[in-house]
């Protein structure tokens, strides 16, 4: 310190501001938010959310203890996507980009809770997917549920091949019009195509001579009846947040977001590209609700459709079954 | 211009401030905690831009403050607070505010090659910038990577090379803000160029126990313009004949002369005048695509824009401006060579460019600078709330009235623009007739730009 002028006092002052601004300034940020984060009693875990060509939710596999109070921490770093677990209690409308939304919740069901970004933030939108895994830790096996064989695979139906329908309307089916002739559906609706019940009709002779129309709209009022007004209206507001931007607004497979999806000419180049046309009546009336649930819960294998059954409850599917028939059948204002 | 100028040292609060140590110390030691703010939040923080304090405090608040009220107003004040070559400079100095014995500096000492002894670097550095700019003001991590680059590099060069050589040389920013100083109403002058001719130690250039030789690597006495001048107000402090002061003059004093007028800086108006050009066509104009194409980098459509980009600011506005200066030297008959002619009418592109660079920044700066309040709560956005500011909205200041300001900013530049191109013309004992290309070219550009912003 030989060398120092006078001012050796103004040069330690000046060191010990500038030192406090490179060490002590990043340290009381590094503090500051360190408080923002722990919470006492609560496990903070922070999400961030990106559209899946950026990479997805990060992380997207979440496992928390069984009672554990958990404070999830989402911040988007693209677009706005949105986030609902509903057997958790949690729901985040839309996470801007850039902001942190907080939701706070206590795991108090064991299982594997699978959740997707409810907001359509890109064209791969629906690989964009996670998991929260919730651990009984005294009974950790408890988390994995063994599934029951879907439907479809109980009972053999081959999901991929061609289902025309036997016959097909002149005009829309109307449920409306059908309630005045009411028609009970012997067996399992579920299990039938509109056009088997339709012959099943026609063949008949046990009923009343009907017009092949009054029969179609018959078969249109035992559809909406067995679905129900509720589930309907639940299923159209699932289809335009899950489905409309490839199958499109109005079910004609004209979604932007599949555009240049392969659809079912993945499997068979004969087969029209693009998701399905649900206004096609031949392919729809020969579809039985199973045959519809398969596709949907297992997804196209390559075709671009997505798989939902990780996400769908089975309500959530029939729900979604009991709107598409409306795209064949008139089910009244606004259906 | 010397009878029209107002010393402002004397002042004694003023001329107490410039000759204390702790000035540019002070000044830095402001910035420094934003600058450091900015890189932390840069790498750290969140990508999205509008919600990242170093993209929206650098590139919004920064800009503005420098653009519309530093550059104009206060020549290269920023350059005395700059914290980006400080730490080179404290390692060199050893020192923080007090100098060492005889101001010594701890470097390699190596000289800045003479070849380089000009704005050249500097050019190629800020179309280095440029060329990624719509990455850079964007994107935070980019745009604290480069600013720590800025950084690294001026303390490598602070360690090898003598004095401030990254500032004068290689700044790409410093080279923008010491071409418009020029513009500036105030400047750091000697107040008596002969008293320095008799004083035999040039302690300004030197230094002394009371201060450094000019950082900047000028000799006071022999300033004409703001341009290479950092106002750091060393020679102020080290003046054994209290001889340096700092002077308030009228706009664009420097330019009133056509001494010294080089090829790099004729190069650095054209440069700057193109980027305003093309960030307004790019970013302001109803041509998406292009911005989409300019932040695709390494895409084919990239590769195109980079070298339209280059080309534009390298040759084709030059050039034309080129044959403008040709065709006005065959209207005037000047018997000067078109080369020089076409460096000193260059200037004329100063205010215009200023003016330019102003009304593109307030195009944005207005729409956009309510983030401002959003990310000084939560400049990492992280969910903070510092000062319950981080929820306010978006609001764009202005809307609609941005024009109000742009066109008369645009006018005040044309009229400096045809005043110097006329001046120039004049001074060279040639026709006006011979400016009128130029000007043509300059009326053309600002009609550009008004219909752009309009």
């Amino acid at each position: 310190m030989s060398s120092w002028k006078p001012g050796v006092k103004r040069e330690i002052v000046s060191l010990v501001v500038i030192a406090l601004i490179f060490l002590g300034f990043p340290a009381a940020l590094w503090a500051y938010q360190a408080r923002q984060t722990q919470v006492p009693g609560v496990r903070v875990i922070d999400i961030t959310a990106n559209a899946p060509a950026n990479g997805g939710w990060q992380p997207d596999a979440i496992r928390v203890n069984l009672g554990e109070r958990i404070r999830l921490r989402i911040s988007s770093s693209d677009v706005v996507h949105g986030l609902e677990v509903p057997a958790l209690g949690i729901a985040v409308g839309q996470i801007l980009p850039g902001h942190v939304e907080q939701v706070d919740f206590v795991a108090t069901r064991a299982g594997r809770f699978p959740f997707a970004c409810t907001r359509w933030c890109s064209v791969d939108h629906w690989r964009m997917r996670g998991v929260i895994q919730v651990i009984d830790p005294e009974n950790p096996n408890l988390a994995l549920p063994t599934a029951a064989a879907p439907l479809f695979q109980q009972l053999g139906i081959d999901i991929d091949a061609r289902h025309p329908a036997h016959a097909v309307p002149t005009q829309r089916p109307s449920a409306a019009r059908g309630a005045l002739v009411a028609l009970d559906v012997s067996g399992d609706l579920h299990v039938q195509s509109p056009s088997d019940v339709f012959a099943a009709w026609r063949a008949d002779a046990a009923l009343p001579p009907r017009s092949d129309a009054q029969l179609w709209d018959a078969v249109a009022f035992a559809w909406k009846r067995a679905a129900g007004d509720d589930a309907i209206s639940r299923g159209q507001r699932l289809y335009a947040r899950d489905c409309a931007a490839c199958h499109g607004e109005s079910g004609k497979g004209d979604g932007p977001a599949g555009r240049n999806l392969p659809g079912m000419s993945a499997m068979d180049p004969m087969r029209n590209r693009g998701p399905a046309d649900f206004t096609d009546a031949s392919s729809m009336l020969g579809a039985s609700d199973v045959l519809l649930q398969g596709k949907i819960l297992r997804g196209g294998m390559g075709t671009g459709m997505p798989e939902w059954r990780s996400l769908y409850t089975d309500q959530d599917l029939w729900d979604v079954i009991g709107f598409l028939r409306s795209f064949v059948f008139d089910y009244g204002p606004g259906k | 211009m010397a009878t029209s100028r107002f010393e402002l040292t004397r002042v004694p609060i003023v001329k107490k401030v410039l000759v204390s140590r702790w000035l540019q110390w002070s000044l830095t030691a402001i910035t420094l905690p934003f600058f450091l703010l900015v890189i932390l939040a840069g790498f750290l923080g969140t990508p999205v831009g509008s919600r990242n304090f170093g993209i929206v405090f650098v590139w919004i608040v920064w800009w503005a403050l420098l653009i519309l009220l530093m550059l104009p107003f206060a020549g290269r004040l920023w350059c005395a607070m700059c914290p980006i070559p400080v730490a080179g400079e404290w390692l060199q100095r050893r020192a923080l505010v007090q100098p060492r014995e005889h101001a010594r500096l701890y470097t390699l000492g190596f000289k800045w090659p003479r070849r380089l002894n000009n704005m050249w670097l500097q050019n190629v550095a800020f179309l280095a910038v440029a060329l990624f700019s719509v990455v850079i003001l964007t994107t935070p991590f980019a745009s604290a990577l480069v600013l720590a680059s800025f950084v690294i590099v001026a303390l490598v060069t602070s360690l090898l090379f003598e004095r401030r050589a990254f500032c004068r040389y290689l700044c790409p920013v410093g080279g923008f803000i010491g071409l418009y100083s020029q513009l500036a109403p105030v400047e750091v002058r000697v107040k008596d160029r002969a008293l320095c001719a008799t004083h035999r130690e040039k302690i300004c250039y030197v230094g002394s126990d009371a201060g450094y030789g000019c950082p900047w690597l000028v000799f006071p006495a022999a300033l004409d313009k703001n341009t290479y001048c950092g106002m750091c107000t060393e020679c102020l402090k080290t003046c054994p004949l209290d001889n340096v002061a700092l002077y308030a003059r009228p706009f664009a004093a420097d330019l009133s002369t056509n001494k010294g007028r080089r090829l790099d800086e004729a190069y650095k108006a054209f440069i700057l005048l193109t980027c305003a050009l093309t960030y307004s066509v790019m970013l302001i104009g109803p041509w998406s695509m292009l911005k989409e194409t300019a932040y695709a980098v390494g895409a084919p459509g990239w590769w195109l824009y980079a070298i339209g980009f280059l080309a534009s600011n390298v040759a084709i506005v030059p050039g034309i401006f080129y044959a403008c200066v040709w065709l006005g030297k065959r209207i005037g008959q000047a018997a000067i060579s078109t080369r020089q002619l076409f460096i000193e009418q260059a200037y004329a592109l100063v205010p215009l460019g200023l003016a330019a660079w102003a009304a593109f920044s307030l195009s944005f700066v207005l729409t956009n600078f309510s983030y401002a309040w959003q990310v000084l709560s939560d400049p990492f956005g992280w969910g903070w709330n510092l000062f319950g500011t981080a929820d306010w909205t978006w609001t764009p200041y202005f809307a609609g009235g941005q024009s109000l300001f742009q066109f008369p900013i645009l006018l005040v530049g044309l009229i400096g623009a045809l005043a110097i191109a006329l001046r120039t013309a004049r001074q060279q004992r040639i026709s006006p007739r011979a400016a009128l290309p130029p000007v043509a070219f300059c009326v053309i550009f600002t009609l550009a730009l008004v219909w752009l912003y309009v």
